[in-house]
């Protein structure tokens, strides 16, 4: 297939956190607000003059005095965005959106906050208190807690606009880039794909890491370039893999895998577009802030989550996108003592195996997946052995 | 008016249904099994290894015979009064049990011996009450065997302590051992591999990990046994090794390591078949951690028995995040009541939290002696007790009332006294911050015997301590709500670093500790997120603070001798100090209940 025409440009913005589109973005007087988590509606962050960044370390080397402060038990996801920190490289933000979800992740916020690691001085970091479970009252006091923790405060210190017009016009814009990205998901159904998975990554994450308005136009035209770009004769994988799991932003992983032989169809994974890049509906009738809330509570495939139907929803959703998009198999990951999805991958393993009959690869990983050569290992067993299971299938 | 009793004697009444056929086929291959160990043994070196373990006694007993015989007139008379110093020797390596028991002098030998048969009869009059299916369950399950222990856990506990302490020691332990038998006999009872009492098992209400006992005060015809608490939780402060088998059944299924040992053997616990199967409903939580949360996933593939998740907020401070906390209860009571048919009772509710109340009082009378340069009440029995009478008995029990109450009368005496628990010991002040190695219960006692480091207190004992509402509704079901946030451990975890971090400096300005021990549980991510800081300040406030590695129940990861290290450089290195009873100061101790 030919190179996308924009694919380079979209590699270069997630080369630092600071990119070139969140530097326009701030020398036009926007306010950054950084977040890490899908507990964080991004849409709310995104009302008025704000935009939202989602948090991440790329190019990562040591986390050494991140370790010494977290300890080297703890995720590292978490050390890597604290070490950014610590070394400045969040200078950029006006306001750090954080949740007490992951105890991990909500240490590393604290970190960020006590350490002084922003050098703003209207910088703040907000804890909000999420829910572990989606019932009436759990909404409302999850919207009690968006608007004390972040909205509030967005509007006391920097005069925000949060009124129910600017959340419905961020709806709006956030609805119009999600319809673009899940346009382009789309393509990923096709028996011969016209993108990879690997592409398809590094264009969802610049969604989640550059200011919306700043980015649209160009993935609307990768989309028009998508819909007429002509696959090569023969598909090029050899598998097809949904991959299921906890934080990844590195598209590495995804082209690591993909160069085993696996095209990655679907990625239902923390910074994935499952959750996270469907239209918000909005009724006119109720409060907005309400139906935003109520609608990432319901979408989530957050862990967290352990009512039953939120367990079984997890499992429903992974089988649904494995047929949708055509997946020979599952690829459940987790980052490294990630504790909600070391027990959630350790038995979703099992259970999609098992009651839903789909292959399954089951693996940890480290932040930076460049250099797994083991990783590399598993990935190219898990293809031959999906390979083997459809010359058996084939042969019966 | 009749006088209360506790737990309901129907419970011990009702009809077992036990299912005789599949009793036989485990007698069966049990009786396989014994065969085939019996075939596996080498008879000749098992029989060489029985004889130097005689050898070995003989060659100790001589020992220690020549030792007193070395004894001047003034140190035998001490030692027939105040009981012995060296108390490594009750230590054999490669042997579970102690080589003996301790010698505590005339009058406290003789207070410990009567304890111990007064527990024992405790034991056989609980179990007494129905002892087939209890007898089954050791038959079908492999914890169930720890048990037989648990005077060795006792033992373990008291070493050293003598006078009122061993008293105060004994009658707390007393309470727990009590409350630990009359689970397990209802337990098996109500097990489908036991007594198979459908009719008991229809009034339990199985709580997770941890998950506090309050709530089920407000139903008095029920009963509430926390599920994980006798297969896992407690057994493995009781036997150090119980929980292997479970931590290796579940990360072979696909766990990793680093999960906290606590909701991983629960899991493994589900995994192999190791937990009763009984109960009308359970109710899962979201305390105190997020493996915990987790683990509510593997327990119900298992069972398939309707759950409640009890979640509350994790910001308590914020009291706008109460109510969400107050309907958390308030569905569980209903869903309670619909599952089992039960009403709650404000009247059973307010009488048992009353209790609770007064039990808290007790237990602030305690600190203020604590805090006092002549602290009383202090060792690991007295630290288990808090975290059970907190979260497990939590004024359910009439019986530990009065028991409380003794207890504080033989404190103050002892206060007034200016007695030393562990005589002539006192070297230190410390406290214990983080979580302690369950594989490791009584670490306190031997930095006391050893190095004379005494913990007055532990950050897991510190918790709520406002007296609950007893008259107004609603007022009372806030205060449960904020309880129940500031359960064990997540009082201190959960809630921003101010509850822990923050909170040592401030309990460190109250009780005036010169060390702080400080456990680094290794698969804990709460607390290892803080490790940095909590380094930092520390030496910013010029603090002892002493770390200790260590795997909560897996003893593979750091071993006890391992922790003991940690300490021994730091008395030496640092403090250049020298031990009070070298004979602790290193001995093998790895298979050790």
């Amino acid at each position: 297939m030919k190179d996308l025409k924009h694919l380079i440009y979209f590699e270069g913005l997630l080369e630092n956190a600071n990119n070139a589109l969140v530097r326009q973005a701030k020398a036009e007087g926007k306010l950054c607000i950084g977040y890490t988590c899908f507990h964080m509606p991004e849409v709310i962050l995104n009302v008025d003059n704000c935009f939202s960044v989602r948090l991440r370390a790329p190019n990562t080397g040591s986390m050494d005095i991140a370790t010494y402060y977290m300890s080297n038990y703890s995720c590292e996801f978490c050390r890597a965005i604290l070490e950014r920190g610590i070394e400045g490289g969040y200078n950029f933000l006006d306001a750090l959106a954080a949740q007490d979800a992951c105890a991990e992740m909500n240490r590393c916020a604290e970190h960020i906050e006590i350490l002084n690691c922003v050098d703003n001085d209207k910088f703040f970091v907000t804890h909000a208190d999420i829910p572990y479970k989606v019932v009436d009252y759990t909404v409302r006091h999850y919207v009690t807690q968006m608007r004390k923790r972040v909205l509030n405060p967005l509007s006391e210190v920097y005069g925000v606009d949060t009124s129910d017009a600017a959340l419905r016009d961020a709806v709006r814009r956030h609805n119009e880039l999600c319809g673009i990205i899940s346009e382009i998901g789309e393509y990923r159904k096709l028996d011969n794909p016209t993108i990879t998975g690997y592409e398809y990554h590094i264009l969802n994450l610049v969604s989640y890491v550059c200011p919306q308005y700043l980015v649209a136009d160009k993935l609307r035209e990768t989309l028009e370039e998508i819909k007429g770009r002509k696959p090569d004769p023969k598909p090029w994988y050899r598998v097809r893999v949904g991959i299921v799991g906890s934080e990844i932003d590195d598209p590495e992983l995804t082209k690591l895998i993909e160069d085993c032989g696996a095209m990655v169809v679907f990625d239902r994974y923390c910074f994935g577009s499952t959750p996270g890049r469907e239209i918000i509906p909005l009724n006119e009738q109720e409060d907005v802030l309400t139906q935003i809330c109520r609608h990432y509570m319901e979408v989530s495939e957050c862990p967290r989550y352990i009512s039953n139907e939120k367990v079984a929803q997890r499992r429903e959703t992974a089988d649904r996108l494995a047929k949708e998009f055509k997946a020979d198999g599952i690829i459940y990951e987790q980052i490294k003592f990630c504790d909600y999805w070391a027990f959630e991958r350790a038995l979703a393993s099992h259970v999609m195996a098992e009651e839903y009959d789909h292959p399954v690869l089951s693996i940890d990983r480290p932040y930076n997946v460049r250099g797994s050569g083991q990783l590399r290992t598993r990935v190219q067993a898990f293809v031959e052995s999906l390979e083997f299971k459809r010359i058996k299938g084939g042969s019966e | 008016m009749a006088k209360e009793k506790y737990p309901n004697p129907k419970f011990f009444r009702m009809k077992d249904k036990m299912d005789w056929k599949r009793q036989a086929e485990n007698v069966a291959e049990i009786a396989e099994i014994c065969k085939e160990i019996a075939r596996e043994t080498d008879w000749k070196a098992a029989g060489a290894k029985h004889l130097k373990g005689w050898k070995d006694f003989g060659l100790r007993v001589a020992d220690e015979a020549r030792a007193v015989a070395k004894m001047s007139g003034g140190e035998r008379l001490d030692l027939l009064i105040n009981g012995e110093k060296r108390l490594g020797r009750l230590y054999k390596a490669g042997a579970m049990a102690f080589t003996r028991r301790e010698w505590r002098g005339v009058k406290d030998t003789a207070v410990d011996f009567y304890y111990w048969l007064d527990t024992w009869k405790m034991f056989l009059l609980t179990f007494g009450k129905d002892l087939i299916p209890s007898l089954n369950g050791v038959l079908n399950y492999r914890w169930m065997i720890s048990y037989f222990c648990a005077h060795s856990f006792m033992d373990k506990n008291c070493m050293g302590l003598r006078g009122e302490a061993l008293r105060m020691h004994h009658i707390m332990i007393y309470q727990i051992y009590r409350y630990v038998a009359e689970n397990i006999v209802f337990l098996n009872k109500a097990d489908k591999h036991g007594g198979n009492s459908e009719e008991l098992s229809r009034k339990i209400v199985l709580l997770d990990e941890m998950t506090m006992a309050q709530l089920m005060a407000g139903f008095p015809d029920l009963l509430g046994i926390p599920y994980q608490l006798m297969p896992v939780f407690l057994l493995s402060e009781i036997d150090q090794l119980a929980c292997i088998p479970y931590l290796d059944a579940v990360e072979s299924y696909g766990l990793p390591a680093d999960a906290c040992p606590v909701p991983a053997s629960e899991c493994g616990a589900a995994v192999i078949d190791a937990l009763p199967i009984c109960g009308k409903c359970f109710i899962s939580s979201s305390m105190p951690c997020d493996g915990s949360v987790m683990a509510s996933s593997f327990q119900d593939r298992r069972f398939k028995m309707p759950t409640f998740h009890l979640t509350f907020p994790v910001r308590y401070d914020d009291e706008e995040t109460l109510e969400c906390g107050v309907e958390e209860i308030k569905h569980c009571i209903k869903f309670i009541e619909e599952q089992t048919g039960a009403k709650w009772s404000w009247d059973a509710y307010f009488t048992a939290m009353k209790r609770f109340n007064q039990e808290t009082s007790f237990e602030l009378e305690k600190w203020d002696v604590n805090k006092t340069d002549h602290p009383q009440l202090i060792g690991p029995i007295y630290e288990l007790f808090r975290k059970w009478n907190y979260e497990m008995d939590g004024g359910l029990d009439p019986r530990v009332l009065p028991a409380m109450k003794k207890v504080n009368k033989i404190m103050l005496k002892a206060y007034r006294k200016k007695a030393e628990p562990w005589r002539g010991k006192m070297r230190h002040r410390a406290i214990v911050w983080s979580v302690p190695a369950h594989y490791y219960a009584n670490f306190s006692n031997w930095l006391a015997n050893c190095w004379g480091i005494n913990v007055l207190v532990e950050m897991e004992g510190l918790n709520f301590t406002k007296p609950l509402e007893t008259e107004d509704e609603q007022g009372a079901l806030e205060d449960l709500a904020r309880l129940y946030e500031r359960m064990v451990m997540r009082r201190h975890t959960n809630g921003g670093y101010d509850h822990v971090l923050t909170e040592l400096w401030r309990q460190v300005e109250a009780w005036r500790p010169e060390i702080v021990i400080m456990y680094q549980h290794v698969s804990c991510k709460t607390m290892s997120t803080l490790s940095g800081l909590f380094d930092e300040q520390a030496r910013e406030r010029g603090i002892h603070m002493i770390w200790i590695e260590h795997d909560l129940m897996d003893p593979r990861t750091v071993s006890r001798r391992a922790m003991r290290a940690k300490v021994n450089s730091y008395m030496t290195a640092v403090m250049r100090e020298e031990p009070l009873d070298p004979s602790l100061l290193d001995f093998e101790d790895d298979v050790t209940w």
